[in-house]
């Protein structure tokens, strides 16, 4: 078998302009910055970004001027603020954003991951969301109509199927298999919908670690095309059991993301001012400030 | 966006806390009375799913209190939170510590949300109209438009759950005749859920630092159910930008219990992340 573990800039010179990629963190928790990074660094243009709550990932590409399109439930980055450079795209429409609902995205993957062409849903009925999906672009991707047994009203949602899902997860083999530890929202639905599979990892363990507890593997080898190994490679957002988010970090982020100018010279100093995570790792305080990052064994934060 | 206290980690913080602690037990803040009274209208054994923000606070209030059987559920995938040390959101590793269950959307807005076990849905909002639609995504200044966090879970849960509670605070320009933006259903227009083709029961109260509201069963309107101690039924109707429904006498909010105060203070949110 070929091998899957790959470098973060080697997968990412596989994604074509244009993409469809959808992001597996959520606000502030293992978000795929590695490969956020890698896109940035390499200058990806007019992709979709799908995500059923955006965090830091998403905000991140929109900052840096890579995204064109939004099919999102909302986001933020919860109590340091929200995402600003998502919104301000959105306010100056240099974003086509498809807002929806958290459980509407997460129902549009799980249609795509069950290889079905839509789904039908009882939310965004009644709402100024639907309303507004149907007078823009987003009016192709859903339908009203009413259940042929019961007479009920639904919203009928087409199937996202992704041309590339990252997930960041804390274990995976090198064949794939994927263990994620704590809540996983929608990381299953979304990385099974799509075409592509990539998964970012803390640590690379020997199949027979997976061996022990399969239950617990949520994404398995055979779906997965490529396996990026990147210890703290979801910081300054947290891995749950791994290590916390960087308070402090995020707080200089949201600080210049509040800001067209200060965003640039953020993504110049830390993205494009460093030529890989581990570069960026040292920048933001290397192993000292890594170490005060890591999780309790007891609280997993 | 209030700024955000970072706060050394784990242990640390829970010394840190213990020497903020306010000794003066009868300055209560209105975010104190707003929790408390959030915690009060949760029933034992029902199950909430929990928004962003001072719902976090009430929930487990309660949990603590006199609804122990409660069941919470973040839509991110866990139920049964027990933080040990205040969360900044809903993606906080400090609120999935001590959960009694791990998954995602699929299991928490979808086969109990969707599925319609949920008894009260929690949230937060920009904005509240007349008839309780809740506004999330965008707020109009000066001609601009402002982008906040859109729905998240707030339209499904707004959309399915069997009654609603919002908090929030009570400002006129918060409280619209008709909000910005209508991110998740109340009884648009007036109209009953059924009619509207929702099957939640829609919106029950609102609670904010200044009154609890409620809706007529009739008219789907607001009503002014009480109002919190020290505050005048006129301020609360001048600081509402709908014509507020007063019926009857009007009693006081009961103010916190000591024992609710000492939660709040010493274990729920020793830092004042939420309750500022």
């Amino acid at each position: 078998m070929a091998e899957k573990v790959k470098g973060a800039a080697e997968v990412v010179r596989s994604i074509p302009d244009g993409s469809h990629i959808a992001l597996g963190g959520f606000a502030i928790a293992r978000n795929v910055i590695t490969v956020a990074h890698e896109l940035i660094r390499q200058q990806k243009k007019s992709l979709t970004l799908s995500q059923c709550v955006m965090g830091l990932d998403t905000d991140l590409l929109a900052g840096a001027g890579l995204v064109s399109r939004l099919i999102v439930g909302g986001g933020s980055l919860d109590r340091f603020g929200p995402v600003h450079c998502v919104n301000r795209a959105r306010e100056t429409r240099t974003i086509e954003a498809h807002d929806m609902s958290s459980l509407s995205v997460c129902f549009r993957y799980l249609a795509g991951a069950l290889g079905i062409s839509f789904i039908p849903i009882k939310s965004l009925i009644a709402s100024e969301v639907l309303e507004r999906l149907e007078q823009g672009p987003g009016a192709a991707d859903l339908r009203r109509m009413t259940c042929p047994f019961t007479g009920e009203e639904y919203v009928l949602l087409k199937a996202l199927t992704p041309d590339v899902s990252l997930v960041h997860v804390q274990v995976a083999d090198r064949e794939g298999n994927c263990q994620i530890e704590g809540p996983r929202w929608e990381n299953e639905e979304q990385a099974k919908a799509a075409r592509r599979i990539i998964v970012i990892t803390e640590e690379l363990v020997p199949t027979e670690y997976i061996q022990r507890n399969p239950e617990r593997t949520v994404i398995p080898a055979h779906r997965v095309e490529a396996v990026i190994h990147q210890p703290f490679g979801a910081h300054p957002t947290s891995v749950f059991r791994c290590y916390d988010y960087d308070a402090e970090h995020l707080t200089l982020y949201v600080d210049h993301a509040k800001r067209p100018d200060r965003i640039k010279e953020y993504l110049e100093t830390y993205v494009l001012g460093t030529k890989d995570h581990w570069e960026y790792l040292e920048k933001v305080g290397g192993i000292r400030r890594l170490n005060e990052l890591r999780a309790d064994r007891i609280l997993g934060y | 966006m209030p700024p955000f206290r970072t706060s050394p980690k784990g242990c640390a913080s829970k010394a840190g806390a213990r020497m903020e602690r306010r000794n003066d037990m009868d300055a209560v803040s209105p975010a104190e009375i707003m929790a408390a009274a959030g915690a009060r209208e949760l029933r034992d054994g029902e199950t909430i799913v929990v928004g962003l923000g001072l719902p976090q606070v009430a929930v487990v209030l309660a949990k603590r209190t006199h609804a122990p059987g409660l069941t919470s559920i973040l839509e991110i995938g866990v139920a049964n939170m027990n933080p040990i040390d205040t969360p900044v959101g809903l993606a906080d590793s400090r609120i999935f510590y001590r959960g009694t269950c791990w998954s995602g959307f699929l299991d928490t807005l979808g086969m109990s949300l969707h599925r319609g076990v949920v008894d009260v849905g929690f949230l937060g909002a920009l904005e509240v109209d007349c008839y309780g639609n809740i506004n999330t995504t965008l707020l109009k200044e000066d001609g601009r438009v402002r982008y906040f966090n859109g729905s998240a879970g707030g339209n499904d849960v707004a959309s399915l759950a069997k009654r609603v509670i919002i908090i929030m605070r009570h400002e006129k320009r918060k409280f619209p005749l008709a909000v910005t933006h209508l991110t998740s259903p109340g009884f648009v227009g007036g109209k009953s859920r059924e009619t509207l083709g929702l099957r939640g029961g829609g919106p029950s109260r609102v609670i904010t630092d200044k009154a609890i509201l409620g809706f007529d069963p009739g008219t789907h309107a607001a009503a002014l159910l009480s109002v919190h101690p020290g505050v005048k039924i006129e301020e609360v109707v001048e600081n509402t930008g709908f014509p507020l429904k007063v019926a009857g006498q009007i009693p006081v909010t009961p103010l916190p219990t000591a024992e609710e105060l000492r939660l709040l203070r010493e274990e729920i949110d020793p830092r004042r992340v939420y309750l500022r």
